[in-house]
C-alpha cells in the first residue's frame, strides 16, 4: 500500500490519510490525479520525507506527502 | 521576581534564565507571526532582540499584528515594535532595523545571532534567509500560515532546509488568507522552538515539519530528509 498524506487546503473534501494499492499507481503524479489535485497547485511533494518531483516513481510502503503553498505571516 | 514562573521550570532555572539573558535573536519581519514571537521572547527575557521590517502599518495588518493599533497606521513597524517591546521589558536590548531584506544585507543582519526566526510572508525572503543561515551555520526557526493551516520547522546546517524540501517551488497567492489566531498559534510555536534551541534542549524540530490544521484541530509531524542535490547545502 502507498500511504498518502494530504496537508492544509488539500484536505478540504478529502481524507487526511489514504492508503492506495501500490500496483495501481506508478508515479506521484498519478496519485495526485487520483485526488483531482492540479499539478500546479502542489508546492511540496515528499516521498518518504524526501523532496521529489511529481514524475517520481512510487512503490509499495512509500509515504507520499503533498502540500499546497503555505507561507503567509 | 520578573521571571519567577519560568525559573521554576527545571528546564530553565537560574542558569537557563542567564542563558536567555545572554542570547541574541534576530527576527525577520515584524508582522503577524512576529507579533507573538517578539512579545514572548521579550517577556521571557531574551537579552538582545534584533527585528527587521521596512514596512509601515496598514489597516489590513490589524486583524493579526497585535503589536500595532489603529493610531499607528502609516507609521514605521520596526520603530513601533521596538517601542512596544521596550515598554514590555526595559531590561533587554531591542535593535529595530527598518530595511528590506535582500541578498546584499542579509549576511550582516543575521551575523552574530544565536537563532534567527523567519516571520515573513513571502517565499523569496524565506529562501534568502534560509540560504544565509545555512551559510553562517545559525539555527533558523521557520513558520508559515495559510488560512486555518500553518507549519513550523527548525533548520540548521546538518539538517534539511527549505531548499532541501523543494520549498522554492511554492507560489504563494498574495495577499493570502490569514486568521490572526492561527498566526498566533504558529508564532507561539516558533517562540517555543527558539527558546528550546537557546537553552540547548532536546526534541527540537530539526528535520521535522510540524503542521497545524485548525479546521480538523490536529497537529501532524512530518519527518524530512536532506536532499543530496540541495544547492544551499552544496555551497557549505
Amino acid at each position: 500500500m502507498i500511504e498518502v498524506r494530504l496537508f492544509a487546503t488539500f484536505r478540504e473534501g478529502r481524507q487526511k490519510i489514504t492508503f492506495l494499492e501500490a500496483g495501481q499507481f506508478q508515479t506521484a503524479a498519478q496519485v495526485t490525479d487520483y485526488f483531482h489535485i492540479p499539478h500546479e497547485e502542489v508546492a511540496i511533494c515528499l516521498i518518504n520525507g524526501r523532496h521529489s518531483k511529481l514524475d517520481a516513481s512510487v512503490k509499495d510502503e512509500d509515504v507520499l506527502a503533498l502540500f499546497p503553498p503555505v507561507g503567509g505571516g | 521576581m520578573r521571571y519567577e514562573r519560568q525559573i521554576l521550570m527545571k528546564e530553565i532555572g537560574e542558569e537557563g534564565q542567564n542563558t536567555l539573558k545572554k542570547s541574541k535573536v534576530t527576527v525577520i519581519g515584524a508582522g503577524g507571526l512576529a507579533s507573538p514571537v517578539l512579545t514572548y521572547l521579550a517577556c521571557a527575557g531574551v537579552g538582545t532582540i534584533t527585528l527587521i521590517d521596512y514596512d509601515t502599518v496598514s489597516e489590513s495588518n490589524l486583524n493579526r499584528q497585535f503589536l500595532y493599533h489603529e493610531k499607528d497606521m502609516g507609521m514605521n513597524k520596526a520603530e513601533l515594535a521596538g517601542d512596544v517591546l521596550n515598554s514590555l521589558n526595559s531590561q533587554i536590548t531591542i535593535h529595530p532595523v527598518s530595511e528590506r531584506i535582500d541578498e546584499e544585507n542579509i549576511g550582516k543582519i543575521i551575523n552574530g545571532a544565536d537563532v534567527v526566526i523567519d516571520c515573513v510572508d513571502n517565499v523569496e525572503t524565506r529562501l534568502i534567509v534560509n540560504r544565509e543561515c545555512i551559510k553562517q551555520d545559525i539555527p533558523l526557526v521557520e513558520g508559515g500560515v495559510y488560512g486555518f493551516y500553518g507549519f513550523v520547522m527548525s533548520i540548521k546546517r546538518d539538517f534539511p532546509c527549505l531548499e532541501c524540501i523543494g520549498y522554492g517551488n511554492t507560489k504563494l497567492k498574495r495577499p493570502g488568507p490569514v486568521l490572526g489566531a492561527v498566526v498566533g498559534v504558529i508564532g507561539s510555536l516558533q517562540a517555543v522552538e527558539c527558546i528550546k534551541i537557546l537553552l540547548g534542549l532536546d526534541d527540537v524540530l530539526y528535520g521535522k515539519m510540524l503542521n497545524y490544521d485548525g479546521l480538523s484541530v490536529s497537529f501532524d509531524l512530518v519527518e524530512l530528509q536532506k536532499n543530496d542535490l540541495c544547492e544551499v547545502h552544496g555551497r557549505t
